[in-house]
């Protein structure tokens, strides 16, 4: 072997196809949960704009070969930083962290999941960045215990994918992950 | 004691504010206009050894081979009619491989260098932009790495090995401006070129697959045809061409292969800039009934023997110094020629169908040789050029290399089936992306 692992273009299509379907089934389910709970306000319809800035983000990043993951966190933390900016300029109305905010970290920590995927063997990589991401998905929920805002059910479908994203990457990286942690938290 | 060779520094080098800096040479002015991630213009050299690569001791090589070959030690400028050469005061990177070959080098994330050394395993590689060097230089560069480090790695048992105390002697001197001639005439006809069909790899991902073949017997089946090495792959390479994409895919226009020459076999020059030109062969199947090997190995030795002369080379090369050096293009300003150059080598790249890039053998010292198994040749392909070729020879090995962004290896198969039927021995390595295809021919 003179080359590093890299995915064999058969698989990497599978893959690609599953996430394109995932990403499609997601968009729908959305919509669908929109049009049972809050048909007056299209909230779907940012989702759904999220998922189609994380693909191309995703594909440009890959692309040019840049660290994604660096990538996006960035992206998650700037656009929330911007859409709390905004919310508050508007009157503090509460959109942002009940429902942009929700909707930025559930997409982030999709893409992560995928990248971990993706990554074959190399899911330590991304292990730090999505662990961040991670513990900002949970902050919202300081603002739900602070009674600032309540929880939505974005809010709560933005929880369980950090959890759920949580199990998998333990499950399939607990051993790189901890190394990681050790490395970059050292005193 | 080893002792190291005195080279002559580069002539070239400009000092303006103790800044050295250079002009780019006549080929490699295009490059930096022509360049991004779709089309890299990187090329790669590598080393397979027998023992895995220390990188503490390949970094130690690198700097001690760069302070005998300043050339290198160099980044990009934008000036306001060209881009040019500056000295790089920055330390050089390497680090281990984790990308597909030839990739474009963003010199921001590299320290400004215009190339790249990693390494994996045994391995160890140089990824170089081609506004540096052409492959006769990028080699002479990498052979001065490789012997540093195995010197660094085994100072006992190369103590009595010493590389014979000469000067290593270049200039960074423009030898296209030295040797081409005004006068020359041509008249340049140029017809598009078949353009390889199929699916592309997703998510930019790079196929290489290496034919390790046995020199020796493939010498004897060159001689049968009475061919060079070089004539006799690009036959077959033709050959695989024809009877895979070209003819499924009903193809019409002339298949084109272009092949780079070295202008050093041809004018005198020291440069380690580039100096290359290159044959384009034209293979109008029906017009030149070529539907068997035998008629298309005719085919290729004539071409060879036609296009390789003196003048004809001369011809081709001082057709593209003229236009380099025309006045009205030296005057526009560098941001608008990027935008032109982008623009008209859109039509350009379309005039070739494949590139085969044979830099012959690469000569390693008696000693040396036992810590060597191989080398690797690799060329960055394109949208428009989807697969290019790239060969070299160490000992009694070929690697002959496709670098390929088709999604799938029918050429490669044909190649290497056409040379195991021939007898020839060939031993396939890849990175694996279409490795489920070079499982099957293993």
């Amino acid at each position: 072997m003179i080359y590093p692992e890299k995915l064999n273009s058969k698989k990497t299509e599978k893959l690609l196809n599953i996430f394109i379907a995932s990403s499609i089934i997601l968009a729908l389910v959305l919509v669908l949960i929109n049009r049972l709970t809050t048909p007056d306000i299209p909230w779907a319809a940012i989702t759904n704009c999220g998922i189609i800035y994380i693909w191309a983000i995703l594909i440009f990043s890959i692309k040019r070969n840049t660290n994604i993951a660096g990538h996006v966190l960035l992206q998650v933390i700037a656009v929330s930083a911007i859409l709390v900016y905004i919310d508050s300029r508007l009157g503090s109305i509460g959109w942002s962290m009940s429902i942009a905010v929700p909707i930025v970290l559930m997409v982030a920590n999709i893409t992560m999941l995928i990248l971990t995927l993706v990554s074959y063997k190399k899911y330590i990589k991304y292990a730090i960045y999505q662990l961040i991401i991670l513990i900002l998905s949970f902050l919202p929920l300081v603002f739900v215990l602070e009674k600032i805002i309540e929880l939505s059910i974005l809010g709560k479908i933005s929880i369980a994918i950090s959890i759920l994203n949580l199990i998998i990457t333990v499950i399939l990286c607990f051993k790189d992950v901890t190394e990681a942690v050790k490395r970059k938290l050292h005193m | 004691m080893v002792t190291y060779n005195t080279v002559l520094r580069g002539e070239n080098m400009k000092n303006s504010n103790n800044i050295k800096w250079r002009k780019l040479d006549n080929s490699a002015k295009i490059f930096p206009m022509s360049t991004g991630q779709k089309y890299s213009s990187v090329f790669r050299l590598s080393v397979v050894l027998n023992n895995k690569v220390n990188p503490k001791i390949l970094y130690e090589a690198l700097l001690s081979a760069l302070e005998k070959y300043e050339i290198f030690k160099v980044r990009m400028k934008a000036g306001l009619f060209w881009y040019y050469l500056e000295e790089n005061t920055k330390a050089p990177i390497i680090e281990e491989e984790n990308e597909y070959p030839c990739k474009y080098i963003n010199p921001k994330a590299n320290n400004g260098y215009l190339f790249k050394v990693t390494y994996f395993k045994n391995k160890i590689n140089i990824d170089i932009f081609h506004a540096l060097t052409d492959g006769n230089g990028g080699n002479v560069f990498f052979r001065e790495l490789v012997y540093t480090y195995l010197e660094m790695c085994h100072p006992r048992d190369l103590k009595q090995e010493i590389r014979r105390p000469r000067k290593i002697e270049y200039t960074e001197e423009d030898s296209y401006i030295k040797n081409y001639s005004k006068k020359i005439k041509t008249k340049s006809k140029n017809e598009r070129a078949y353009e390889l069909k199929g699916k592309k790899i997703r998510l930019g991902a790079i196929s290489t697959i290496h034919q390790i073949i046995d020199l020796e017997k493939l010498k004897i089946e060159c001689s049968k045809y009475d061919a060079t090495v070089t004539q006799y792959l690009t036959a077959v390479l033709m050959y695989a061409i024809y009877n895979t994409n070209y003819t499924e895919n009903k193809g019409k226009k002339p298949l084109k292969i272009c092949v780079p020459v070295n202008l050093k076999k041809y004018f005198p020059s020291k440069t380690l800039s580039n100096f290359f030109s290159y044959i384009i062969l034209a293979a109008k199947f029906k017009n030149n009934n070529l539907s068997n090997f035998d008629e298309m190995i005719e085919f290729v030795k004539k071409e060879f023997k036609e296009r390789l002369t003196e003048e004809e080379v001369l011809k081709v090369m001082s057709s593209n110094v003229k236009l380099g050096n025309n006045f009205f293009i030296k005057i526009i300003p560098l941001f608008l020629k990027n935008i032109l150059v982008r623009i008209g080598y859109l039509e350009i790249r379309k005039h070739s169908t494949i590139t085969y890039s044979n830099i012959g053998r690469i000569g390693i010292l008696g000693d040396y040789q036992k810590y060597i198994k191989y080398f690797i040749m690799l060329i960055a392909p394109d949208p428009v050029e989807k697969i290019k070729c790239s060969s070299c020879t160490f000992e009694n090995k070929i690697v002959f290399t496709f670098t390929s962004i088709l999604n799938d290896n029918k050429i490669e198969r044909v190649f290497y089936e056409f040379l195991i039927n021939k007898g020839i021995d060939v031993t396939i390595e890849s990175n694996g992306v279409l490795d489920d295809i070079s499982r099957k021919i293993k």
